[in-house]
């Protein structure tokens, strides 16, 4: 997959721009603020703990806030898909004899057991190339928008939001950002700099070992730590609701489904936010979409595209169209 | 019932639709573990050398999103992330060594605006108006007369040629000793301090001779 490929070798060019940053002192900063020299984009998780915690309102960071919330509304969570090291560091847990594919970043993650399972068999129904019953096609047709029974198993909140509004209100009582002490995203780029130290200044300090341990910890411990824990991610979902560019945009005419009447659901399987693209009340809200392309990349007849702008969705070809290649 | 019946059991009313009782567990949990994790501000931490602009510790400490930018912009390597020894609220905060070189507010590198505060995104280290060398005090020169070699009349000054604040001055041995009053804690005199090199290193010594502490 390309964009898979980049997607692992997109994390690793931002450390290493990071770590030769650092070296020849151009100011880049990490990814926690990001820049050149005194022009940052700051983390906005970051930025919103220190105007908290420090209750100053720093103009620098406000301005970094509005930005980032700007890009947030353009791309969701892209960054979690494209930049975040975290996904990428995950992949150690493969070496700890974990599955790598049970990461939340690729595959099925963020889906519980149970969907995923109901997934593999609409699989390997899809595979026995079975057309679908008149009853489906009704219950397809008859599920547009609010259908409560799939809607309650995916609500509006989860575990993350509460972490979030947590970090927020520990670092009003602590009066410091006390998440940025163990975001996995900091711990990773601090293991690089310590290490870089380590080397160059022969800084030795037990920092050098617990930094690493923590980051390996959590990520061990949590395996959906991007779709459960972090609060970085839940924000960036809340201000991702506004989202409506490169939105995963179905061509009803190309579509096996609608198109041809036969179940696919090959998109909802790929997707790792567990969104379905096809009955999005099915799935998880677009606002949690990574951008990650494995929709678009993976869809048997190219029916899925990333449009900037939202499109009219095309017409439903009539039942009529559909039936005799179902059968066929 | 089991789990998996939990699962497919139909939302309760009042939760409906907005988390689910697993989730804002698993989120208070988290919250709790993160307030746990705050109170380590309370355990005591000691003093640390900071760079100008942070010595407001609350402030430095508050703000502090531990970007890295001041290390990486210092045109004199002379900032340094904290370490879990220092305390863990503190790790990873910035702190002065002046093993290799001192700080002279970036005089030749950016006009004596220190580019470390000019970079700091969220204002944690901030000098205050008027702020100046002189008035703004990084820490304290100590001079360990037990491990100097000038105490032991070899006639080492390199402390005293160092010193640009006239804070450290030569007794009627050449023996040098630090004015505190004017002493801001630039580092200079560690950082030229010979008394841990080769050939000059008194037995059990574990540091220079004379080092920049923090002020309690």
């Amino acid at each position: 997959m390309k964009s898979n490929k980049l997607r692992t070798i997109i994390p690793l060019l931002v450390m290493l721009v990071v770590a030769i940053g650092y070296v020849t002192a151009f100011g880049i900063g990490t990814i926690s603020g990001f820049g050149w020299m005194d022009i940052s984009l700051l983390c906005p998780l970051g930025s919103l703990l220190t105007l908290v915690a420090s209750k100053m309102a720093v103009p620098r960071v406000l301005i970094s806030l509005v930005v980032v919330v700007i890009l947030i509304l353009l791309f969701a969570r892209a960054f979690c898909g494209w930049i975040c090291p975290v996904p990428v560091v995950s992949k150690i847990r493969g070496i700890f004899g974990g599955k790598a594919s049970n990461t939340d970043m690729e595959g099925q993650g963020a889906l519980d057991p149970e969907a995923a399972m109901a997934a593999t068999a609409a699989e390997k129904k899809k595979a026995a190339g079975d057309a679908l019953t008149e009853e489906e096609k009704k219950a397809l047709k008859g599920c547009s928008g609010s259908c409560t029974s799939c809607a309650s198993k995916f609500q509006k909140l989860d575990s993350r939001h509460v972490i979030l509004g947590g970090s927020l209100v520990s670092a009003a009582i602590f009066g410091f950002p006390v998440f940025c002490l163990i975001c996995p995203i900091g711990l990773t780029l601090a293991t690089i700099l310590l290490v870089m130290r380590l080397f160059a200044f022969g800084d030795v300090t037990w920092s050098v070992v617990v930094v690493p341990v923590i980051l390996i910890l959590e990520l061990l411990v949590f395996r959906k730590w991007c779709s459960k824990i972090c609060p970085i991610s839940a924000l960036m979902s809340l201000i991702g609701k506004g989202n409506k560019t490169f939105v995963p945009t179905i061509d009803n005419s190309k579509c096996l489904e609608t198109a041809k009447g036969r179940s696919c659901e090959i998109c909802s399987q790929v997707c790792p936010q567990a969104i379905n693209p096809r009955h999005p009340e099915a799935g998880m809200s677009f606002s949690e979409c990574t951008k990650c392309r494995a929709c678009v990349e993976n869809c048997p007849t190219s029916a899925i595209t990333m449009p900037f702008l939202p499109q009219k969705p095309t017409p439903m070809p009539s039942a009529d169209d559909a039936a005799p290649e179902a059968t066929a | 019932m089991t789990e998996q019946e939990e699962k497919n059991a139909p939302v309760e009313e009042g939760s409906s639709g907005v988390i689910s009782r697993r989730s804002l567990l698993v989120g208070l949990g988290g919250t709790a573990v993160l307030c746990g994790l705050g109170a380590v501000r309370y355990v005591a931490a000691d003093p640390l050398v900071r760079p100008p602009g942070g010595q407001n510790e609350d402030q430095l400490v508050s703000a502090c999103i531990h970007c890295e930018k001041c290390y990486e912009v210092c045109p004199r390597n002379v900032i340094a992330p904290a370490h879990i020894e220092d305390g863990i609220v503190n790790m990873r905060t910035p702190v002065m060594t002046f093993s290799s070189n001192w700080c002279d507010w970036c005089k030749e590198e950016n006009g004596g605006d220190p580019l470390c505060v000019k970079v700091c995104p969220t204002q944690a280290l901030q000098l205050p108006q008027g702020a100046t060398p002189e008035n703004t005090i990084l820490g304290l020169a100590n001079l360990d007369t037990d491990l100097c070699l000038a105490y032991r009349l070899i006639g080492c000054r390199f402390c005293y040629d160092a010193c640009e604040y006239e804070a450290i001055e030569l007794d009627e041995n050449n023996r040098p000793y630090v004015i505190n009053d004017k002493c801001n804690g630039c580092g200079a005199c560690e950082s030229v301090c010979v008394s841990m090199q080769n050939g000059s290193i008194t037995a059990g010594a574990n540091r220079r001779a004379i080092i920049v502490e923090p002020i309690q």
